[in-house]
């Protein structure tokens, strides 16, 4: 069993949960981008409504253009990034610098802004840095308590993203399964009523906006405090 | 050697990619920026580093031998090698280290010897750091970055190995740990040299630790750890500066310490590298008297120079330092980081008086140097190569032995007037080859 404080493992949860952020977004971005070239110019404000950060954005072009690069919109995908960096730099000696080096690489790309043609060239590019990223931990991060806890991280984000985009049946089930599994062997602690909760919200498969908001809210309150 | 110079900018992405940066605090914003590597080595041959590694293993004993005399006997003193006024009104002297014996009585486990070579070939020694000196993890990660790039230029020349770097640390660790692990102490994220302090941590496969992460319970270090079982601590490699290690030793008010780590250390149940107090051997003042510490405590001639220094304290350096004021340079030994030096020739008339006043109000405070008139190393600036300054920081490495890295951190200045090389003052740096043949 490696050694990791409470703030190390608080920076990994959280490395987790924001790389997850901005991958997963990322993709779900992508079919949106799609939707609003030729069918819903207005695509986007469903996707900020289902994601819940508010709408400042002027039109299509104007909310392509911010949610990626711009690093003052505390929603933007580079600001997702940049939380994700900032707490993998203080864990540098866990994660390996070969790891970290991935999300330098995606992060650089977001900086540096848009380029004037498609952002989803850019896009790809990070999309392919993040998924080399998750590969990376697996291969570099040796100490299984540390690999558990981003990952804790991570399926926490992920299935509070499928939650809010209600993404079907399946696919929460399968990342509700993989939560359970790590969480058990990251050693975090948990309350085990909301994880059941959880379970009871996904079984019920409803599309009604109250369970999903409860279902953010059992997320959210899963690990006990600190985390 | 061309294969480098043409991949510039392939190895500076890869510095990128690494996140090699340093921090800077400027109009109390702090930002983080890339260090510029310049892609053409400084070179040195393998008997003038021959020459260097004696010269630095040498100095720093002695200056080991100075930090427990002065926290000791104080016999340098007695004997009136050393002036006392230059010891006990340093501020790197610190009240609370005397009668403290660090583990195995190591003071200056990691020593960074910054010098210059001279147009008359000879090296001189500019300053010693052994307080926290940094720059290390940069020649480092060039290093290895450089051989991927153009591994063919590594097979024609001889260059000596740098990859033990991280060994030479962890042995220094190692060898003064008085029991458990080995952590990695930096003051957090925002710090100049968070990169290094993370990379280190990483490569020695110590733990990085913010000062949060330790505590302090009957006089044992602990790390914190989440499932609640701590770890005892065996060896601190502190990066942060002594004022700020322990709110109760030192500066009360420091949020970033460890409380009672000094106790721990007294006790001698966790070392800390380096030791506290040691600014008081690095001071500029005391800097004067090296070369006679090492005739005194080694009984030996030093092999490497001090540039040629006057202190102002002494009547007769005084008067010197007065008429000669536009041809020195004079340095405030209060300030550090290329802060504080000031070169007569850049002064008015004015200007020269007030320094001529200041001096003689507070001759404590100030050295003078003779100008040297050192070597220039070729960068390629906008595809030019041009000729700038350049110092070299050596790292030396108190373990079981004295040890010296064949490499070090050559720091230049990109202004093409400035003497300066500190990155805080824009400098870049360059990878120092020391040849095994």
């Amino acid at each position: 069993m490696g050694i990791i404080s409470i703030v190390k493992a608080n920076n990994l949860l959280w490395l987790g949960r924001y790389a997850e952020r901005t991958y997963t977004t990322l993709q779900v971005f992508t079919i949106y981008y799609d939707k609003m070239i030729d069918m819903d110019p207005e695509a986007y404000k469903s996707y900020c409504d289902q994601l819940g950060i508010p709408n400042v954005y002027k039109d299509k072009t104007d909310f392509i253009i911010q949610y990626i690069f711009n690093t003052k919109d505390p929603n933007s995908l580079v600001s997702n990034l940049s939380r994700a960096h900032d707490n993998a730099m203080v864990v540098r000696d866990t994660i390996s610098s070969e790891a970290l080096s991935y999300l330098e690489m995606a992060l650089n790309i977001l900086k540096l802004g848009y380029k004037g043609h498609t952002p989803l060239r850019e896009m790809q590019k990070v999309l392919d840095e993040l998924m080399a990223f998750w590969g990376c931990l697996d291969d570099f991060v040796e100490d299984e308590e540390s690999r558990n806890v981003i990952k804790v991280g991570r399926y926490l984000e992920r299935l509070d993203l499928y939650f809010r985009f209600s993404m079907p049946y399946d696919k929460k089930m399968k990342e509700y399964m993989k939560l359970g599994n790590r969480l058990v062997r990251s050693h975090l602690k948990y309350k085990e009523e909301t994880l059941q909760r959880l379970l009871d919200i996904i079984n019920a498969d409803s599309s009604d906006q109250i369970v999903r908001f409860e279902a953010v809210r059992c997320i959210n309150h899963l690990l006990e405090e600190g985390f | 050697m061309q294969e480098l110079l043409d991949n510039k900018e392939l190895i500076n992405d890869m510095l990128a990619r690494y996140g090699v940066r340093f921090g800077i605090y400027k109009n109390g914003y702090f930002k983080e920026q890339l260090f510029p590597f310049d892609a053409i080595p400084r070179i040195i041959p393998a008997d003038q580093f021959d020459v260097i590694e004696k010269g630095l293993i040498q100095r720093v004993k002695a200056l080991n031998c100075f930090l427990e005399d002065v926290y000791g006997e104080k016999r340098i003193i007695k004997d009136g090698v050393v002036a006392e006024e230059f010891v006990f009104s340093s501020s790197g002297y610190l009240p609370v280290c005397e009668r403290v014996h660090p583990p195995k009585g190591i003071y200056t486990h990691i020593s960074g010897i910054d010098l210059v070579e001279g147009k008359d070939n000879e090296w001189y020694i500019l300053e010693d750091n052994l307080r926290i000196p940094s720059g290390a993890s940069y020649p480092l990660i060039a290093r290895d970055i450089c051989r991927r790039v153009s591994p063919h230029t590594f097979v024609l020349h001889n260059v000596a190995e740098n990859r033990d770097y991280a060994q030479l640390l962890k042995e220094t660790m190692d060898n003064c740990n008085c029991g458990g692990i080995n952590v990695v102490l930096t003051p957090g994220r925002y710090n100049a040299a968070f990169f290094e302090h993370s990379y280190f941590a990483e490569r020695t496969g110590a733990i990085l630790a913010m000062p949060e992460d330790l505590y302090v319970e009957d006089d044992i270090v602990y790390y914190k750890d989440y499932s609640e079982h701590p770890k005892k601590v065996g060896a601190i490699y502190r990066r942060l500066s002594d004022e700020y290690l322990d709110p109760m030793a030192f500066n009360p008010d420091s949020l970033i310490g460890v409380p009672n780590v000094f106790d721990a250390y007294k006790k001698g149940n966790v070392a800390l590298i380096n030791a506290p107090g040691n600014g008081v051997a690095d001071d500029k003042g005391i800097y004067y008297f090296v070369p006679k510490m090492i005739r005194y405590y080694l009984g030996e001639e030093p092999i490497l120079k001090n540039a040629p220094t006057y202190l102002p304290f002494y009547e007769e350096d005084r008067k010197y330092v007065l008429e000669h004021l536009e041809e020195l340079v004079i340095k405030d030994v209060a300030e550090a980081g290329g802060y504080g030096v000031i070169f007569g020739k850049d002064l008015d008339k004015q200007e020269l008086e007030k320094m001529r006043q200041l001096i003689i109000n507070e001759s404590r405070r100030f050295i003078a140097q003779e100008v040297i008139d050192f070597k220039d190393l070729d960068i390629v600036d906008q595809g030019e190569i041009v000729p700038r300054k350049a110092d070299l920081r050596a790292f030396v490495l108190y373990g079981k032995e004295v040890k010296v890295w064949k490499c070090g951190l050559t720091r230049f200045s990109r202004n093409p007037d400035s003497f300066v090389v500190n990155s805080s003052q824009g400098g870049g740096f360059k990878d120092t080859w020391v040849l095994s043949q």
